[in-house]
């Protein structure tokens, strides 16, 4: 009869962190893995990591992992240094992660990924308006030197 | 998630600092491996001639260097503490004597000689349709964390669209960066420059940048085998040998005085401190590493052993003869006064 007078509480059992953590992990519908860069660095100094992180994140939060580095800034011997963890890069695009346009030309610029058609059209063009550019620059010069000479013996 | 990347720090972590203290270790790794492919360095064109690493030469230039634990442990600089004090017995005082000469003799491992790295000199691709694109090279390092560092891949890629492999000083600086070591810099400090060193050796503090070199640079590189032979030759210069005598570089000294043939100043040193079983030892090892020569020929005639080896390199090959036999008679005066006294009551 006493056993009445207690109160029948439910007790909720705390959940095993396994189950916590999957909880607490976000799930995204159609998201998927990309490499990209994430924006590091202070004022006017850019440094970027190159990472694998799942396409929604925001840019420079949580990534899956980091697979290496990139300095847009050239150093005092006039390189700019990248530095890419092969291995983990060919496990990511093997498991179907797209890096962005910037790390694909990192890449392609290494040989790890093929060259993309638009990087030989792209060089193309700008080989021939830099040709275009020395075309104009020797008739300018020309006419210079026409006009200097007039003036000199006028 | 942060419990599995927590613990690959600590793994990672922990291995680097194995490998800051196993420099050694890994240092003698790539020396089995370089050496494994290449040929003597100094000796002629005989293919079986006798390598620094060589278990008889290794044994001989051990022994020859001796082990003092005065100056192996003496006082280095460091974070001051004050010191501990222990009460032993005798029988724990054997023990912790006898642990001491181990790591004494850890301390005193030569570090090894190889001979110099040849040059890279490898293009991958010559794409010329990118040239003009960029105005600066591209250096692309390859950071996967379980492959030897000799064996990274280190391209560039150059503003005229050339694909290269890294040069040795691109590759160490790149190693450096990524994947630095206890001691080293990126660029080497200007001690290591001519006129600098000859400060260092006029304070006599040649095991201290012979201790740095072997921090900074790599064994095969031109820069370590530079200062390494500038060192040698001061001291050969100087007669200074006490200074690398039972510390880990003075097999390294002797090698290069036996190749160069330069014996003479230690000789007269070790046979003024009557160290003639030491001084035979150096003529043993000439004798193996020169073998063509006159004094090996008549020691192999004779089978002399000790104090006659002496005075056979110093009648034929020495070229300061005259002081070779005059230690030599000194030494013998003084050994037969010493026994006529102990005689003597």
């Amino acid at each position: 009869m006493h056993l009445l007078h207690f109160p029948l509480v439910v007790i909720r059992v705390a959940f095993p962190s396994i189950l916590s953590a999957s909880l607490l992990l976000k799930h995204y519908h159609g998201g998927h893995v990309v490499i990209r860069l994430a924006l590091g660095g202070c004022t006017n100094r850019p440094f970027y990591r190159i990472v694998a992180a799942y396409n929604k994140r925001a840019r420079d939060s949580k990534h899956i992992e980091q697979l290496g580095s990139f300095d847009p800034l050239p150093n005092l011997y006039n390189e700019k240094l990248v530095s890419l963890n092969f291995q983990r890069i060919k496990y990511w695009i093997a498991c179907g992660a797209h890096p962005t346009k910037p790390v694909a030309k990192l890449l392609e610029a290494c040989r790890v990924l093929p060259l993309h058609p638009m990087t030989v059209t792209k060089a193309e063009r700008f080989r021939k308006t830099a040709a275009q550019k020395e075309a104009l620059g020797a008739p300018e010069e020309g006419s210079e030197e026409a006009s200097e000479s007039k003036p000199e013996t006028a | 998630m942060a419990a599995f990347r927590v613990t690959r720090c600590l793994i990672r972590d922990s291995a680097r600092l194995r490998n800051v203290e196993q420099k050694s270790a890994v240092v003698f790794r790539c020396a089995r491996r370089t050496l494994s492919s290449e040929s003597a360095n100094n000796s002629p064109t005989d293919g079986r001639s006798p390598q620094f690493s060589d278990e008889e030469v290794q044994n001989i230039l051990t022994k020859i260097t001796g082990l003092d634990l005065q100056k192996a442990f003496r006082p280095v600089k460091q974070e001051l503490k004050p010191p501990t004090y222990r009460l032993m017995t005798d029988a724990q005082l054997a023990e912790a004597t006898q642990k001491a000469i181990q790591v004494a003799k850890e301390r005193l491992k030569m570090p090894p000689v190889l001979s110099e790295r040849k040059l890279i000199d490898d293009v991958l691709a010559e794409d010329k349709f990118l040239e003009g694109l960029e105005t600066v090279k591209y250096v692309f390092t390859d950071i996967t964390y379980n492959i030897p560092h000799r064996e990274r891949f280190i391209v560039i890629r150059e503003p005229d669209g050339t694909l290269r492999k890294a040069t040795w000083e691109e590759r160490d600086r790149m190693v450096q960066l990524y994947f630095p070591r206890e001691g080293r810099r990126l660029t080497p400090p200007p001690v290591f420059k001519e006129e600098n060193l000859k400060v260092v050796f006029l304070q006599d503090r040649h095991e201290d940048i012979l201790d740095l070199c072997l921090v900074q640079f790599e064994p095969d590189s031109p820069d370590y085998r530079r200062v390494h032979n500038l060192t040698y030759e001061d001291i050969d210069k100087h007669g200074k040998y006490d200074l690398p005598c039972s510390t880990r570089h003075f097999g390294g000294m002797v090698w290069y005085l036996v190749n160069g043939k330069k014996i003479d100043g230690l000789l007269i040193d070790m046979i003024q401190r009557d160290l003639i079983q030491d001084a035979a030892s150096v003529i043993h090892l000439y004798h193996m590493l020169h073998p063509q020569g006159s004094a090996a020929k008549e020691a192999g005639e004779q089978q002399a052993q000790g104090i006659d080896l002496v005075k056979i390199f110093a009648r034929t090959e020495s070229q300061k003869a005259g002081y070779v036999e005059l230690a030599l008679q000194a030494y013998q005066e003084t050994s037969t006064e010493r026994s006529a006294q102990s005689s003597s009551p």
